[in-house]
């Protein structure tokens, strides 16, 4: 006779337990990385009166007043939003460029000096950017390009280019040599073989390098904190002097401010989520 | 094949970038280290002597001590985590796709944003993190006065903002691991816990040695957390480096003695990096001799 099954087996029991601390611990997880950025937007649609209160965080009133507010009061945030959009834009896209052309010749060709000059790109990523901005502050100057966008461009182009010689260094390498073999055959120079071929086929690292650039020249304080004061100022510049106003800070504002600032980037990231994962395991791991 | 000048004309724009926009700027900072000079007077040569002043700063070794403390622990919190949260996201996870999303979401965020949020959370009147203290019990973390808890702040902030970066790193490698190694352990009898030190942590080195040195050369820059939440106050007790050499520089105009700063945090992020990208390099470029 075989014994009765017991109701709970303990076996059953630990895997079930098991399972229960696996989803705590992603919703603790979920909590933590994403409550203080929905903070931020629900906040955002407050009635000012109703934000900081000491009650509950759930039952409050649905307004645009905020936004209103910003509107009113910091007229110069959407040319700043603007500003921001041209600055990442267009560093993105000359880093693309850039690095499309050095991360194929990497790619294809080596000699002593090609890998020495790599070699140079990578160790330059290592001068903290605060460094730079000490001897680069006079030179700015006296090139009269201070506070301009065209100066953050180039900023922010110079410091994302040996990441993004790297992540296309890395894309181009899977790519086969034949490609360019038969097409070279079929008598089409380097360029037209570029254009035509290579080009179409590691847009996987375009994309990668372009989410690096894209998030960070959106989102850089230090440049435009010491570079511009006028013109060229972005918008997290600006919401830094809202959270240092004089008159105290506004947070209903601010939270609109914020929001209009984080959520393009981070519709963004979003949706090109595997290309930024595909871009950081070839950026460091790959190599 | 030996590249021919259309490759040095492709490398060139990149490597002009960097030569003209970070190369000759650090060589010019190390000259202007060796001078005294401030606006509208012309750099005169001084020698050592700004090492010397620097080196004799109280408040550089201030500074020096509180970005080693911040720094380390950030780097090796968020180490923790991250491999917490990798492994956690290797086993089954619903949604996994949007799951992901939800944990890189701090990642699209500025430092700027990032302050707003954490200091309205702490705020001491009212804020919902300093509500929830207080209804258990807690008293609210003092940060706009206490240096230690402005610091802990500034490293609440930090990991929080990066903690993607190294979960995705240390994820994508846990799923590079074959899982035949596992079922081979299963069947020699070893149970999870050994699985996860013979078998997980072994192949992992790699990627945490990736991991490990990117953050600390990027934390170690660590710059706006700190000047936009305390300003390096009250009284300079919680300046980092980054902050020490922008009040020198932009606010004392003591370009002599940034400058010194500068090379000092160079060397100091150098010597880190150094044995480490000189391993990645030899990786990288092992597979050119064609």
């Amino acid at each position: 006779m075989t014994p009765p099954k017991p109701l709970l087996n303990p076996r059953r029991l630990k895997k079930w337990g098991i399972g229960m601390l696996r989803m705590l611990a992603l919703a603790a997880v979920l909590l933590w990385s994403i409550f203080p950025i929905a903070l931020i937007v629900s906040m955002s649609l407050r009635a000012p009166r109703d934000i900081l209160s000491h009650g509950s965080l759930w039952g409050f009133s649905f307004t645009f007043q905020n936004y209103q507010n910003l509107w009113k009061r910091w007229p110069d945030f959407f040319t700043n939003l603007t500003n921001s959009l041209w600055v990442a834009l267009l560093a993105t896209a000359l880093t693309l460029v850039v690095s499309f052309l050095a991360g194929y010749a990497y790619s294809r060709r080596s000699s002593k000096a090609l890998t020495a000059s790599a070699f140079f790109m990578i160790m330059v990523r290592l001068l903290p950017p605060i460094v730079l901005t000490l001897p680069l502050f006079p030179a700015v100057n006296w090139l009269h390009l201070n506070d301009t966008k065209f100066l953050l461009v180039v900023l922010y182009c110079s410091f994302f280019v040996s990441l993004g010689v790297w992540i296309m260094k890395a894309f181009i390498d899977q790519l086969p040599r034949e490609l360019e073999e038969s097409a070279s055959m079929d008598g089409a120079g380097l360029w037209q073989t570029l254009r035509r071929i290579i080009l179409p086929l590691s847009y996987a690292g375009l994309i990668s390098t372009a989410v690096f650039v894209m998030v960070f020249a959106w989102n850089d304080f230090l440049f435009a904190f010491i570079f511009t004061t006028v013109d060229a100022k972005t918008a997290p510049l600006v919401i830094s002097e809202m959270v240092g106003a004089i008159d105290g800070v506004d947070w209903g504002i601010l939270f609109a401010a914020a929001t209009l600032q984080l959520l393009p980037i981070l519709a963004f990231v979003w949706m090109v989520q595997k290309y930024l994962i595909a871009g950081l395991t070839a950026g460091s791991v790959k190599g | 094949m030996k590249p021919d000048r259309r490759h040095w004309l492709m490398v060139s724009p990149a490597q002009a970038l960097l030569v003209l926009v970070l190369f000759v700027p650090a060589l010019y900072v190390f000259w202007l280290s060796l001078t005294r000079s401030t606006y509208g007077k012309s750099p005169e040569w001084a020698g050592l002597a700004n090492y010397a002043t620097v080196l004799g700063d109280p408040y550089f070794w201030r500074a020096l001590w509180n970005t080693a403390i911040v720094v380390n622990t950030i780097v090796f919190m968020e180490f923790a985590l991250a491999l917490g949260v990798a492994v956690l996201f290797a086993g089954w996870i619903p949604w996994r796709k949007w799951m992901i999303a939800m944990v890189l979401a701090p990642y699209a965020i500025t430092e700027v944003v990032s302050v707003v949020i954490w200091k309205f959370m702490m705020d001491p009147y009212g804020g919902p993190i300093t509500n929830a203290l207080a209804s258990l019990g807690l008293p609210p973390l003092d940060w706009s006065v206490e240096p230690s808890h402005g610091l802990a702040l500034v490293i609440v902030l930090s990991v929080w903002h990066h903690l993607p970066f190294t979960f995705i790193l240390l994820y994508t490698a846990l799923l590079g691991i074959p899982r035949d190694l596992y079922e081979a352990a299963q069947v020699d009898g070893a149970n999870a816990w050994k699985q996860f030190i013979r078998i997980t942590i072994p192949l992992l080195v790699p990627a945490m040695l990736v991991a490990l040195v990117f953050r600390y050369i990027f934390a170690f820059r660590i710059f706006s957390e700190v000047w936009l939440l305390t300003g390096g106050g009250p009284a300079r007790t919680t300046e980092v480096l980054a902050v020490y050499l922008y009040r020198h520089a932009f606010r004392y105009a003591d370009f002599g003695a940034a400058a010194a700063t500068g090379w000092l945090m160079l060397l100091a992020s150098l010597l880190m990096g150094a044995w480490y990208i000189h391993l990645m390099y030899k990786k990288m470029f092992r597979h050119d001799a064609s």
